[in-house]
């Protein structure tokens, strides 16, 4: 392993109490390296979109620790954790969460406006091929295009990680490709650490690291020799 | 960088600019009005006090019984104070009573409105109140004393910006009673008698009112001694004995303090108005913005998991409230100088004849109607925005907004699906349904005065009658007639009394006229039975429902013109309506006020009293005198009535709408669901639309009971500064009328309702499910 950006270590979580308690992630253990793109996979409940909200500091582990470039989320308080996602994550969600009455290249200077470095926004239109469409409202837009958007609002700011939660979730195959070689694109163009939770193993042949997740625990740990373009998976 | 969330500000005030428009509207109709009222009456209150170096107002006057000679003038000015001769002849206008003044030129100088003073004997000027009342202005003529007279000006003179007849009446008269001012010669051929008023100025201004009490209670006791022995106490002017018959200082005046007085409580109840208000508009915004932070929870979710702190997101939730209540505040400040203070100012030359006055700008005003309501909003606005912003980023990605930590619904009885349901929605809703009931409640508030202002005034009018301990109440300058022999009438149901005017002096209403009745045994117009001792006394219900007082007390009362005062013991409370009044046996009458045993002050009688000379009697008070008291708050106030009905329903149903608007949009989706699922229009109506229908009637029917106890503390509040005492009256046709109103307002809002609903598009439902 080169070097441990992000580690994630003996993390615990559970939900509920007495009789309802369910443990979701039981000790779950791994690290990601600088500029990775690493995938979670994992069937429903297994505990990888849990894992995520924990990486991304808006929710908290029973026990274990999140680091990132060796600080500790668990040390941070509410002010740290909230500067700390404004500054180092990006987020992408399944169902976009768009402005509903900003347009496109408004939503992405929502993220920009976070950033006192952003990219530059009309490059990041054109890359998004979203250029276009810059002027519409969300509800103008495919599904296609308001994940784009969503993307661009993720990393406009430049972020360390940008988090991807299920983004082709509610997409079409076709769709569902293009938005998979944007992030790639992304990843390589800009260098963020990437951290996509799927449950579509056919990603985790695009990915540089797999952390396959199952009853709450890592299964496999898999660095990806191998790894294929975007274009090339299917499923 | 300027945060990318503003531009969406304008957006959102644009796609929802009925609703925002709606609470502007009300907003600065409020803020417009109640800074109007400020300005208004500030800067009429400010010429009111200016007018006392302008105008050179009195501090006091005195009625002698003869002209005063002089002598006795010389005599009194010793007393620190310069006397002006304020002569009078009390006449008739047509049917009117006018009195009549020379032109006055060193004391209480008229402020000419229009026109100018007379020259000629065939001239008069009169109060511009008055004659707006009747319909007369500049260059008409009219009836004085039986000949016609040119008015040549309207004037406000400023012992008398409120036309009271006498200062013990409960209310003043400007429709009946006037005043004018003739030339020298004009007033000398004036038939009736003159009245000697002196007005008098203190030497040394005095520094307050206090001061000007203590001055004021020496003055008067001196000016008895005085007039009674002509001016030389040592060495009485027997030719010149002379007597006091009437003495008001200036600070009890109510002819000067009324206006003021009145203008002053009219902006703290504008002001308590404009504060419930803003406060149930407040509320409506804080639940606009909770309602579009819900369904904006994903968003939010994102973006404060994207670093957005909750500051930001705070700022720009309540940033529409703040924008729309200072818009409305700056229009409305605008109007206020400009429409509204003209209204008011109407409303108040309607009622009172007050002198010119200038526009000032005022700080106070724009405090009150700009600075607090923005307070009010943002404060209400912060608590619950901040409040709904706690949940963390991923509740609200979740969209997981609730502070229950219930795991299970509350279980309702097996009542039918769509009780339940609506049970539900109206759980759901609770704070829409809080905020409506705060609303209409408000509404009843304002409706409730609309309708039982002349309702109140209607049934004092019928039971006004009932008010008079009879018919016919005669006092008698004397007890006996120019031959010496007693005064007596054959009428059968004259029976003998005796009345004095006694002053309060503590209580809700210091100063307050209090009339003493000595009652004979077995007399038929008292029905009071039982001995008393000599501080014993009855007390009239109102008097004792006005001081709070009750049996076995002790009542402190003083004489009007001297300070005697009298401890009396409440034997008990003897119900008679209308009137501040004590009563005693009549011997016990004679006693406490030290008359010779069998004295009385006239007669009490169910029929006029034809046998006895006119020479003989004083006065005569019928039930037309106290009739007068309510034609001039049916004028100053009972016109307005309607229109202020009117302007409530308008308000009801502003309210209505935007609190409905806000509950059908909380549930939209599931409305959407509703009719993804098959629910016919019918059924969904039935379900939001009736609930909102049997809450509405709810809110009304409590709205309209609990707004009674409101008013009646209000009318508590209004009746404490006048003399006098009546009831609030609410007819149970009025709680109808209250109802019908708020109900009419929601009907029309209920076609709004079903369009709405009816537009709401099934792919809400499925847009929403995650």
């Amino acid at each position: 392993m080169p070097d441990k950006f992000l580690e994630v270590r003996d993390i615990h979580k559970a939900f509920g109490t007495g009789d309802s308690r369910q443990e979701v992630l039981r000790g779950t253990d791994f690290s990601v390296a600088k500029g990775e793109f690493c995938v979670l996979l994992g069937p429903s409940g297994s505990g990888k979109s849990t894992l995520l909200n924990i990486i991304g500091g808006i929710d908290g582990a029973d026990s274990g620790y999140i680091s990132i470039d060796g600080e500790k989320l668990k040390d941070m308080n509410e002010k740290a954790l909230t500067n700390y996602r404004r500054k180092h994550l990006g987020y992408v969600f399944q169902l976009y969460n768009l402005i509903p009455n900003l347009n496109v290249k408004e939503n992405i200077e929502v993220g920009a406006y976070l950033s006192d470095n952003p990219l530059d926004i009309d490059d990041l239109l054109k890359t998004l091929g979203l250029y276009e469409h810059r002027h519409k409202l969300p509800n103008q837009l495919s599904g296609g295009q308001q994940q784009r958007t969503s993307i661009g609002r993720a990393i406009i700011k430049n972020p360390n990680i940008l988090l991807c939660d299920e983004p082709t979730g509610a997409l079409d195959y076709n769709t569902s490709k293009e938005i998979l070689g944007l992030i790639e694109d992304v990843n390589k163009r800009y260098g963020n650490t990437i951290i996509m939770v799927t449950h579509n193993e056919a990603i985790s042949h695009m990915a540089d690291h797999t952390i396959k997740l199952r009853d709450g625990k890592v299964r496999k740990d898999i660095i990806n020799e191998n790894k294929i373009s975007a274009k090339e998976i299917d499923w | 960088m300027r945060s990318p969330l503003t531009r969406r500000i304008p957006r959102e005030i644009g796609s929802e600019w009925k609703k925002y428009f709606a609470l502007f509207a009300i907003m600065t109709i409020v803020i417009g009005f109640v800074s109007g009222m400020f300005v208004a009456n500030d800067s009429m209150e400010t010429a009111a006090l200016n007018a006392y170096d302008k105008y050179n107002i009195e501090d006091g006057h005195f009625n002698l019984k003869e002209e005063a000679s002089d002598k006795l003038i010389e005599a009194i000015e010793k007393e620190d104070i310069t006397v002006y001769k304020q002569f009078y002849k009390e006449v008739s206008e047509g049917k009117n009573t006018v009195r009549v003044f020379v032109i006055r030129d060193k004391v209480n100088k008229p402020c000419i409105m229009e026109g100018e003073l007379p020259s000629k004997d065939n001239e008069i000027a009169i109060d511009r109140m008055h004659a707006a009342n009747i319909g007369v202005t500049v260059n008409d003529e009219i009836e004085v004393d039986g000949k016609m007279m040119r008015i040549t000006g309207l004037f406000a003179l400023p012992d008398y910006s409120t036309l009271f007849e006498d200062n013990t009446d409960v209310m003043f008269n400007a429709m009946t009673f006037d005043i004018g001012l003739v030339t020298e010669d004009a007033f000398e051929k004036l038939g009736e008698d003159t009245v000697y008023q002196y007005a008098f100025t203190y030497k040394d201004a005095p520094a307050d009112t206090e001061v000007q009490k203590e001055l004021s209670d020496d003055l008067v006791e001196r000016l008895y001694i005085l007039a009674a022995t002509g001016g030389d106490e040592d060495n009485p002017d027997l030719e010149h004995l002379n007597e006091v018959t009437g003495y008001v200082p200036e600070y009890v005046n109510q002819a000067i303090h009324f206006a003021p007085e009145d203008m002053g409580s009219d902006k703290a109840m504008g002001e308590v108005l404009l504060i419930i208000l803003i406060a149930v508009i407040a509320f409506i915004f804080a639940i606009t913005e909770s309602n579009t932070i819900i369904n904006e929870a994903s968003v939010i979710g994102t973006l404060r998991a994207s670093g957005y702190t909750k500051a930001e997101m705070l700022r720009h939730y309540i940033a529409v409230p703040i924008i729309v209540t200072l818009h409305a505040a700056i229009v409305g400040n605008v109007l206020g100088y400009t429409v509204f203070k003209e209204v008011v100012v109407m409303m108040y030359y309607n009622s009172y004849s007050l002198p010119t006055y200038e526009t000032l700008w005022n700080i106070d005003a724009f405090v009150k109607t700009t600075v607090y309501p923005s307070i009010l909003v943002i404060l209400i606005n912060f608590i619950v925005i901040r409040s709904k912003l706690s949940f963390s980023p991923l509740k609200f990605l979740r969209r997981d907004l609730s502070r229950s930590k219930r795991k299970k619904a509350i279980r309702l009885p097996k009542w039918r699906f769509l009780n339940r349901f609506r049970i539900r929605v109206l759980m759901q809703n609770a704070t829409g349904y809080f905020t409506l009931a705060l609303g209409i409640f408000f509404v009843m508030i304002l409706l409730g005065f609309a309708v039982g202002l002349p309702s109140t005034l209607a049934n004092y009018q019928k039971h006004a009658p009932d008010y008079m301990i009879a018919d016919y109440q005669y006092i008698l300058k004397s007890l006996q007639d120019s031959d010496g022999n007693d005064i007596t009438t054959k009428e059968p149901s004259a029976e003998k009394y005796s009345s004095r005017g006694l002053l309060t002096v503590d209580g809700v209403h210091i100063g307050e006229e209090v009339t003493a009745y000595g009652y004979i045994e077995d007399s038929d117009y008292f029905s009071i039975d039982g001995t008393v001792d000599k501080d014993e006394v009855w007390v009239s219900s109102p008097f004792a429902d006005k001081f709070g007082l009750e049996e076995g007390q002790t009542i402190t009362l003083k004489e009007k013109y001297t300070s005697d005062e009298y401890v009396f013991t409440i034997a008990g409370i003897y119900d008679q309506e209308g009137i501040v009044a004590i009563f005693m046996p009549n011997d016990n009458f004679n006693k406490v006020f030290d008359y010779d045993e069998g004295h009385y002050t006239g007669f009490l009688s169910d029929a006029e009293i034809t046998d006895i000379d006119e020479d003989y009697i004083l006065s005569v008070v019928t039930v037309e005198d106290i009739l007068k008291m309510v034609r001039q708050l049916d004028h100053s106030m009972g016109g307005y009535m309607d229109y202020f009905a009117v302007g409530c329903l308008i308000l009801a149903m502003l309210l209505i709408l935007l609190l409905t608007k806000i509950i059908i949009e909380k549930n939209t989706v599931s409305i959407s669901m509703l009719k993804v699922l098959g629910y016919t229009s019918g059924e969904i109506n039935s379900i939001f639309i009736r609930l909102t229908t049997v809450m509405v009637v709810i809110f009304s029917v409590i709205g309209a009971w609990l707004s009674t106890f409101v008013l009646m503390q209000m009318w508590r509040a209004v009746m404490a500064d006048l003399s006098g005492w009546f009831e609030f009256y609410i007819a149970p046709k009025d709680y109808l009328k209250m109802i019908m109103i708020v109900i009419v307002a929601y009907i029309v809002v209920l076609f709004f309702d079903i369009r709405r609903i009816k537009r709401i598009p099934m792919t809400e439902a499925l847009k929403s499910v995650e």
